[in-house]
């Protein structure tokens, strides 16, 4: 997998402003703006995706992570008061002294990852370089014989063809599994942000009660009184 | 040791320190126009770092959730780089990378879900999100 021309020019492209729009993101003051450049972080990855041959993935990475969890972020930041960071008169970081562990622990772990990338990509090459010669040819013309699209300067693939196939063939249990995992998910973030007022509804306790306790209990009347 | 260290950096030890220095010039030059898979593996590996960075350095615990994003994220992009790798060797269950990385976004969603549900509870019984700040189980 080696690319070349624009497909190079892009892949710099794209991985820089991941890498930076990740960086803004831990560093941004406001949270908005993190989740902002969170959002190019994403969509700058879904961009290497599809240099990957996975436009599936990179469709969805967008679908689900910039049209679903990205503005699920903004609602909760929005809920939430987060005036004393934005203004300046809260400190966003951690105690100088676990920020300079970290970013030293972080610092030898770039180093030890990239080394052990730099070293493991070579013994990988050296395994599989004959492999590769051997089925480029293959490859190449199974690419002629794919269906040329609209435009005419390019083919269509059938990388989301296979991901279809491989994920209903092979991995329908775990699909399944997973749609039983963001029900629990749904029902358990509603059961989670109930407010007090919804809970003793639920729980068929009557208004003169709750009013009754709010006596006894400071901290619920305060409640109470905010909502 | 000062050595061994510049060697985990090996492009910039290579530019430095190695004899014959425009061969290596050349050689890194013609790496970066072609990028390969050990490029698309740094960039997830410092991706993850960053994510690593945010959740270890910042107080706000929504920003700490889109860390862990960007955590989930760079192991997708491994998972996908790696599957496209195996697809050249002729490995035609290769596919099974890109379909992991699916399942990885599906516990992301619902992790993100119950994690920010968990947030507003934590506000409206607390009035902070700053992680230092919420101590009950400390004593």
């Amino acid at each position: 997998m080696i690319l070349s021309g624009w497909e190079a020019v892009f892949f710099w492209v794209f991985s820089i402003a991941a890498i930076f729009a990740g960086l803004l993101t831990v560093m941004a003051r406001n949270t908005i703006h993190s989740a902002l450049f969170l959002i190019s972080s994403l969509v700058s990855v879904a961009a290497l995706f599809i240099l990957l041959g996975a436009e599936f993935l990179a469709g969805v990475q967008i679908l689900v992570y910039v049209g679903g969890v990205m503005v699920l972020f903004l609602f909760v930041i929005m809920l939430v008061n987060v005036g004393e960071e934005e203004r300046g008169s809260e400190e966003i970081f951690n105690r100088p002294r676990q920020v300079a562990t970290s970013v030293i622990f972080c610092a030898l772990l770039v180093g030890g990852l990239i080394y052990a990338i730099n070293v493991g990509y070579e013994g990988l090459q050296k395994r599989d370089a004959g492999t590769i010669s051997k089925t480029g040819a293959e490859r190449k013309s199974g690419e002629q014989q794919l269906a040329t699209s609209a435009t005419g300067t390019s083919k269509i693939t059938k990388g989301t063809e296979w991901v279809g196939n491989g994920l209903y063939r092979f991995g329908s249990l775990p699909f399944e599994v997973a749609s039983v995992l963001l029900l629990v998910a749904i029902i358990g973030s509603v059961m989670l942000a109930r407010t007090l007022k919804q809970e003793a509804a639920v729980d068929d306790v009557s208004p003169d009660v709750l009013q009754q306790e709010a006596i006894d209990d400071p901290e619920l009347a305060k409640i109470q009184a905010a909502e | 040791m000062p050595l061994f260290l510049l060697k985990l950096f090996t492009p910039a030890y290579f530019l430095l320190f190695q004899e014959a220095t425009d061969g290596r010039m050349a050689l890194v030059l013609d790496k970066a126009k072609n990028p390969d898979l050990s490029k698309f593996l740094i960039i997830g590996a410092l991706l993850f770092i960053i994510g690593v960075a945010g959740v270890l350095t910042r107080r706000n615990i929504i920003v700490i959730f889109m860390s862990i994003e960007l955590i989930l994220n760079a192991a997708n992009l491994n998972f996908i780089a790696m599957s496209r790798y195996l697809q050249e060797t002729g490995n035609m269950n290769a596919v099974a990378g890109q379909i992991f990385a699916v399942f990885v976004i599906v516990v992301a969603a619902a992790e993100a879900a119950i994690g920010l549900g968990i947030v507003i509870a934590l506000y409206r019984n607390k009035e902070t999100i700053l992680v230092d700040e919420i101590d009950i189980l400390k004593w």
